[in-house]
């Protein structure tokens, strides 16, 4: 795994990285290994007196299997529930008293729990995290209790026909990547695992040699060092977690699904295979989606759920102002393996999403023919570059989008990412058009309104507004 | 009518840094001529700066019958203005990567803009034709209206918007601002033609009473300059302050079934009429809320119905304090068959809320949590330019985050305890369920 060494048991506190060339040496960014394998990375950034802390784990959707599918984020869940040193209930109260604010969030590769609070308060986040590392209680009580709200959150996210076509699109394109499984899990498995199968789960991954804590704000490095060393120092080094050796094998064919369900509208998503984040093709892509859709963004903390396309891009003047969808949408997100591009559309009422599946199809032969001006190229970098500093601007942000990356493949890259993509040239979009966005490897997925919508919404091409 | 008190600082009179270790860095407040209020606030850790116009055009200013003008005109603003096309408007913007959205909410109508600082004087002059000099072309309606159609038809499949929208229908009365949602209807968005939108615009976006708040790598002297020199000779409404009135008590438990096939999960609301911002009881509000369902994972609320239950993933509760009172609420979303089960113990926790209390323990931790977090939550440019442009617009004035904490620090737990029983009148609410099919009888 880039930027993770296997000399962790070596004590110096050696630099590890000091971002490389560019925007690094000015990212006030300082990144160092501890002796049991936890990488600490600290950014200070002083606009307000507060702090952000996220810790994370590489474990997500990816580390599990048919069975107990589900159970990094149910993990996620129980480690909110008190550890041997902290009370549940201060779990959060400590968060809350220095007027902070907390999350988590687990996905395909990554589990992560964040704290922004005062910045006085940065030595009761680290303690917290350290307790949560090794500490956590899961009393069957709880477990039990949780199973339940792990399924509302699953039957809510059900309610959304997008979420539900977007899952099913996942779990067609890919075939033997266990990112294929929905991280949310599928119900029968969150109604069978065991407390005996979180707890293992929690030990196996949640090691300092897996973790990464990140620090971003409010302090002084050296003395922030010297606290994370007092809470973190002690943990042991365990053992090195399993690794995916899945690689999904080249899709060769189109594969097509249509879904029919109560909905107040018809759904289209494509997915094509993508790079992964580490891959140079990566900032390619960044570049391409930025041309047909315009603002991309690289953060799954601010920009989750994907970008609405800005009002100069491919697909807005040829799907919007062509009257056949009322939003499109369209994600390229950093992930350890190679993951999926998708663009996703709402038809608007009585648009047959074929035609939308044309129209964008029109767009993307017009990349793989090479019809790209420079102003179109200068566009989308420069939506990239601003959107880049934008959306690190806060100390939330900022410790995210490092630890995101570091997580992955490395926050060098997300810090040499701006470089990368000023350096995509209009010859290299076309040849990524080409070699991703072709038809016998995409996933074209229809969600039509079922029931009693059925008859307006569907199959009446360029009919009237009902 | 009545038009707000606006509180008016010396021309260009910098606010005194907060004492402590860490100085909120300077804001300047000035007004113009024509009523336009200008606020700057200095941000130098980034090259960035983040605007927002707040005028008072939200969607409670609709025109009967024609609900859904307000968020229509937000949609068009930039779809055409003075000389300039769509087309060039979106590629100025998106060649220099500025973010720019605009909405409707209840009270206002808002721009937000997010941009790298040297390109504030073209952007801020772009902003001036986009709210001045709007075309509203006829193309651009038919298309958005289009897209408003179809809004609508996902809205009214999604548990949580219905229960939201029949919340509203439930508590304001006929006629009453806030009882519409904000999109429209179908019927009403099928009625609105240009000449409404040029009237809406006419009527309603103006300089007097809106405010602009830029923050960020800037000087604010000079930012107040540029925008005194562009936005100086903007003329025109609204003409006073709308008062709007605060909704009757419902006076027995009004229960909504509205069932949407299909679902796995409803959502259930459970509502009073809450309060204004200016109301004396905001920081006691703020208080009990808290404690009753925002504090961890929900308050009182969370623990009961998320924690010790396990029958929501989300469950909370929350006031909307505008122009006029919006509905307190206490939402969560549950499995059909934990409906009856949630809606007890929504209805169990909330008595016992107003039987007995708070206890000194829960007050401390809420009114640390609300005070200790005013820093964090204006400290990005979007956040601070926001936070001081809604307490200027609302009357607060712009050292209201300033003053909040030291507000919510002297609320006694008698006041918050009046204040809960003040505005949680169990007996006289609205109960809403949408989702799955469910009895209505079932629910009493």
């Amino acid at each position: 795994m880039t930027g993770r060494g296997r000399a962790g048991t070596r004590a110096e506190m050696a630099a590890a990285s000091r971002a490389g060339v560019g925007p690094g040496k000015r990212s006030g960014v300082s990144s160092i290994r501890l002796a049991n394998g936890l990488t600490v990375i600290l950014r200070e950034m002083r606009q307000a007196p507060v702090v952000s802390v996220w810790c994370w784990y590489r474990v997500g959707s990816r580390d599990e299997r048919p069975g107990v599918t589900g159970i990094s984020h149910w993990v996620e869940h129980m480690n909110f529930k008190g550890t041997r040193t902290i009370s549940k209930q201060d779990v959060t109260r400590l968060i809350e008293m220095a007027g902070g604010t907390w999350n988590g969030y687990t996905w395909l590769d990554v589990t992560t729990y964040l704290e922004t609070v005062q910045s006085g308060a940065l030595e009761a986040m680290l303690r917290l995290e350290a307790s949560r590392m090794t500490d956590c209680l899961y009393s069957k009580t709880e477990v039990e209790r949780e199973r339940t709200v792990v399924i509302s959150e699953l039957q809510g996210g059900e309610n959304d026909p997008r979420t539900y076509l977007e899952k099913e699109v996942s779990g067609t394109a890919l075939q033997a990547h266990p990112y294929r499984w929905p991280t949310i899990g599928y119900l029968s498995d969150l109604q069978a695992i065991t407390r005996e199968d979180l707890y293992a789960h929690y030990r196996r991954y949640y090691v300092p040699n897996n973790a990464i804590l990140v620090v971003a704000g409010d302090f002084e490095a050296r003395q922030a060092l010297r606290l994370v060393r007092r809470h973190f120092g002690r943990l042991s080094r365990g053992g090195d977690p399993p690794q995916v050796r899945t690689v999904e094998p080249r899709q060769e064919g189109e594969r097509r699904l249509t879904l029919r369900r109560p909905s107040g509208a018809a759904y289209l998503d494509l997915a094509f295979h993508a790079p992964a984040a580490a891959d140079p093709d990566f900032a390619v892509l960044l570049v391409l989606d930025g041309i047909l859709a315009g603002g991309p963004t690289v953060n799954a903390w601010a920009g989750h759920g994907g970008r609405g396309p800005s009002k100069s891009s491919r697909l807005y003047r040829a799907l919007i102002e062509g009257s056949l969808a009322s939003d499109v949408s369209t994600s390229v997100l950093p992930t350890r393996h190679p993951y999926l591009y998708r663009i996703a559309a709402t038809a608007r009422q009585g648009v047959d999403p074929g035609r939308i599946e044309a129209a964008v199809g029109g767009e993307i032969d017009r990349l793989a023919r090479g019809e790209i001006t420079p102003r179109d190229l200068d566009r989308s970098r420069n939506q990239f570059l601003a959107r880049h500093a934008l959306e690190s601007e806060s100390t939330t942000d900022a410790a995210h989008q490092l630890g995101f990356f570091e997580t992955v493949a490395s926050h060098t890259l997300f810090l040499d990412l701006p470089r990368r993509v000023a350096a995509v040239r209009a010859e290299d979009v076309t040849r990524l058009a080409r070699a991703r966005l072709r038809e016998d490897g995409r996933t074209v997925g229809v969600l039509l309104p079922a029931g009693p919508l059925e008859a307006a919404t569907a199959g009446s091409p360029g009919g009237p507004p009902r | 009518m009545r038009v707000a008190p606006m509180r008016t600082p010396p021309k260009g009179a910098a606010r005194q840094p907060a004492r402590g270790a860490w100085a909120s860095p300077p804001v300047r407040r000035v007004a113009l001529d024509n009523g336009l209020i200008v606020i700057a606030r200095q941000n130098r850790a980034a090259k960035s700066i983040a605007i927002r116009l707040v005028l008072e055009a939200g969607s409670a200013f609709d025109p009967p019958g024609k609900e859904g003008t307000a968020a229509l005109a937000a949609d068009l603003l930039d779809r055409g203005a003075g000389s300039l096309t769509a087309e060039e408007i979106a590629d100025y913007f998106d060649y220099l990567g500025v973010a720019y959205e605009c909405g409707a909410r209840r009270d206002t109508l808002e721009v937000g803009l997010r941009l790298l600082s040297p390109h504030l004087p073209g952007v801020l002059e772009r902003l001036r034709i986009l709210v001045a000099e709007p075309t509203f072309p006829e193309e651009e309606l038919r298309r958005q209206k289009g897209q408003a159609l179809t809004s609508i038809a996902e809205r009214d499949q999604d548990t949580a918007a219905v229960a939201e929208i029949a919340l509203a229908e439930a508590l304001f009365p006929a006629g009453h601002p806030y009882r519409s949602p904000r999109l429209g209807t179908r019927g009403s968005i099928e009625r609105i033609e240009c000449g409404d939108l040029v009237a809406f615009h006419r009527d309603r976006i103006g300089p007097r009473g809106a405010v602009i708040s830029l923050a960020g790598d800037l000087d604010p002297a000079r930012g107040i300059e540029l925008v005194a020199r562009l936005f100086g000779s903007w003329a025109g409404a609204p003409a006073a302050r709308v008062s709007i009135a605060a909704p009757p008590a419902p006076g027995r438990e009004i229960i909504v079934v509205r069932p949407i096939e299909g679902k796995t999960q409803a959502d259930i609301g459970l509502a009073f009429p809450g309060l204004r911002r200016l109301s004396p009881d905001l920081p006691a509000a703020l208080v009990f809320n808290n404690i009753l369902g925002e504090f961890a994972l929900g308050g009182r609320l969370g623990k009961a119905i998320r924690d010790r239950a396990g029958l929501a993933y989300y469950v909370y509760s929350r006031f909307t304090a505008g122009m006029g009172a919006g509905p307190f609420a206490v939402r969560a979303g549950v499995a059909p068959d934990g409906v009856r089960k949630a809606i007890d113990l929504m209805r169990k926790t909330i008595g016992q809320f107003r039987r007995r209390g708070v206890t000194s323990a829960e007050m401390a931790d809420s009114k640390s949590a609300l005070a200790a977090s005013i820093p964090r939550r204006m400290e990005t440019n979007p956040e601070s330019a926001s936070v001081l442009a809604d307490a200027e617009f609302y009357g607060q004035g712009i050292d209201y985050p300033e003053k909040l904490p030291g507000l919510i620090r002297e609320v006694a737990r008698a006041q918050a305890e009046e204040a809960a029983a003040r505005y949680l009148t169990l007996g006289s609410h609205v109960l809403v369920v949408a989702g799955p099919a469910i009895d209505k009888e079932t629910l009493r």
